[in-house]
């Protein structure tokens, strides 16, 4: 049984993740602007009509686009993920390079917004205007209206500029990443706490909270042992904007404090129309989010019993 | 009183940014293109308001005319996706079930993308520019207002006022607008507020990647990319813009957020 419900969420996954991987890879075909143009353009060169066929030849771009959808997935699913077009070097090997360093800002800021977010939320559940559920407000409100990149700039300012605490540029590695993986995290951080505090506040409501403070629990206690699972299964439903602010915000992180990370040669790719790094790149968010949606929708049928009947 | 007084202190604020930003439209101190470059890296005084940037220009007439793109980025998200998702959120809640279960998956689905990313795509696909920002704005927006429209619309269908004028033979298009849309405020509100000031950070963001709608007019974003390299020797050049992004954000953020 519970092998059939692993089988039967992979293959869910799978295929969402391969609806949207599709959808992309037609649309960016769709959009107007030639590679083969765009990259002769940049070379500066007067090229005839049979060095464009040869480039496209070399590209694969004189196939149908059903072919080289057919052939791009098969690929990708292999791990040959083609040559990119411009730098004329394999997707796989540039892209690794990146996703090392996005991965790392990204989930470790991710994992570290979901604790502090949970924490806070509860300690603001729990004694409501006081300094965490003002915390937690002015993180949420922070995290709504200020630019990201302009906060990773004001950061650098202070802690580089002004204190001198860290070198972010020469650093070692956890120097390096510490800043970026901050930044991410303090975006995620006020919308997690809000979410969490608000699951947690309907809890304190219930009749059987009373009960257990009447048999001997404080409140901290009862609120945390029959508040703590609720709490994430409401948070999970709410997950999907945030697993949409790791990739932005991985990437903003990345250009202020010049990490070398997936989102380096992304502009770059868009411009050119390099297909290849491009299609590969949008694979991998799409895995992320795909992934990230069906872990939590999984972890929310896992403990809250009465959602399992809809799988 | 104590909660009167931040809110009309916040009021002031608002009015002073909206007043500040719609005259820098027509009346800047200086010349924002004249460039002086015996006057260069000014600080701060009477004359330049934010002193001057690295080629002399007044970096206060630069805000004041940069803030037409974000005026422009606000109108669009705030039209534009409210039309989209009142049409879709009424589809969600009317339609037949396969049609609206397609576009309720369709808005649940829009919520995880990247907005970033995907204006990002837009603006380097399309060409950068004030359509493709737009349009970026509207895909990563509408969908709270689709999903929240149709859920107050299954909310007032079941009320009797409701039932009672389509009983009377008033048309649905009718009902809607005379029923729904003043009902809709409240729910919209919010979202708006919050919204307006993503539409100024994502429009300032797409800028400092480099993505901004025309390089030769100045944008806060661009500003900001621009005087990124002169963080150490010269902060307010990039503090300028960094804190009139971050304080209409905010200011928006507070004033629609009733």
């Amino acid at each position: 049984m519970a092998m059939l419900t692993v089988t039967r969420i992979v293959t869910l996954t799978f295929l969402s993740w391969l609806a949207v991987v599709t959808v992309s890879f037609f649309v960016l075909r769709l959009v107007p602007g030639d590679p083969v143009d765009i990259y002769i353009n940049q070379m500066n060169i007067n090229a005839s009509g049979d060095v464009k066929a040869l480039y496209r030849a070399a590209w694969g771009l004189d196939r149908s686009v059903i072919q080289q959808y057919g052939i791009w997935l098969f690929g990708f699913l292999t791990l040959n993920w083609g040559d990119s077009f411009v730098l004329g070097k394999p997707v796989l090997s540039i892209l690794s390079a990146g996703l090392r360093w996005s991965a790392a800002i990204g989930i470790t800021g991710f994992a570290l917004a979901l604790i502090t977010g949970f924490c806070l939320g509860y300690a603001a559940a729990l004694r409501p205007r006081r300094i965490a559920d003002k915390l937690s407000r002015a993180l949420a409100v922070g995290g709504q209206s200020l630019p990201a990149f302009a906060v990773g700039l004001i950061l650098l300012w202070v802690l580089a500029v002004k204190l001198q605490i860290i070198r972010p540029f020469s650093g070692g590695n956890v120097e390096n990443l510490l800043l970026p993986i901050l930044l991410v995290a303090f975006f995620s951080t006020g919308s997690i706490s809000r979410i969490t505090r608000a699951a947690f506040n309907e809890v304190a409501a219930a009749p059987y909270m009373r009960t257990a403070v009447a048999k001997g629990h404080s409140q901290a206690s009862a609120l945390w042992f029959h508040g703590r699972r609720h709490a994430v299964i409401v948070l999970m439903a709410g997950i999907a904007p945030d697993l949409a602010w790791i990739v932005g915000g991985t990437a903003v992180s990345e250009v202020v404090f010049a990490v070398p990370g997936l989102s380096e040669r992304l502009i770059a790719a868009v411009t050119t129309r390099d297909y290849p790094v491009l299609q590969s790149y949008l694979a991998i968010i799409a895995f992320w989010i795909v992934v990230g949606l069906q872990l939590a929708g999984a972890l929310r049928r896992h403990l809250d019993p009465r959602l399992r009947e809809a799988l | 009183m104590k909660h009167n007084l931040s809110r009309n202190v916040t009021l002031w604020m608002c009015l002073m940014w909206a007043l500040l930003t719609i005259s820098g439209l027509v009346w800047q101190p200086h010349n924002p293109h004249s460039v002086d470059l015996t006057g260069s890296f000014q600080l701060p005084s009477a004359l330049h308001w934010l002193g001057t940037d690295h080629l002399g220009r007044d970096v206060a007439s630069r805000l004041m005319i940069g803030a037409q793109t974000s005026l422009f980025a606000i109108f669009i998200v705030l039209c534009g996706s409210l039309v989209v998702g009142l049409i879709a959120g009424t589809i969600i809640a009317v339609a037949p079930s396969s049609i609206a279960s397609f576009v309720r998956w369709l808005a649940q689905t829009t919520l995880a993308i990247p907005t970033l990313i995907m204006a990002l795509f837009l603006a380097a696909l399309i060409g950068p520019g004030l359509y493709s920002i737009a349009l970026a704005l509207i895909i990563s927006a509408w969908a709270p207002y689709a999903l929240s429209i149709a859920a107050l619309v299954d909310r007032l269908r079941a009320e009797q006022f409701w039932r009672a004028s389509l009983a009377l033979g008033a048309s649905p298009l009718n009902v809607v607008i005379r029923h729904l849309l003043p009902n809709t405020w409240p729910v919209i509100g919010a979202l708006a507020g919050a919204d307006a000031g993503r539409a100024v950070i994502l429009v300032t963001s797409l800028g400092f990647l480099g993505l901004s709608a025309d390089t030769g007019q100045p944008e806060w974003g661009a500003m900001i990319y621009e005087y990124r390299m002169f963080l150490f020797s010269a902060p307010h050049l990039v503090l300028a813009p960094v804190f009139t992004t971050a304080l209409s954000a905010l200011l928006l953020n507070i004033a629609l957020d009733r």
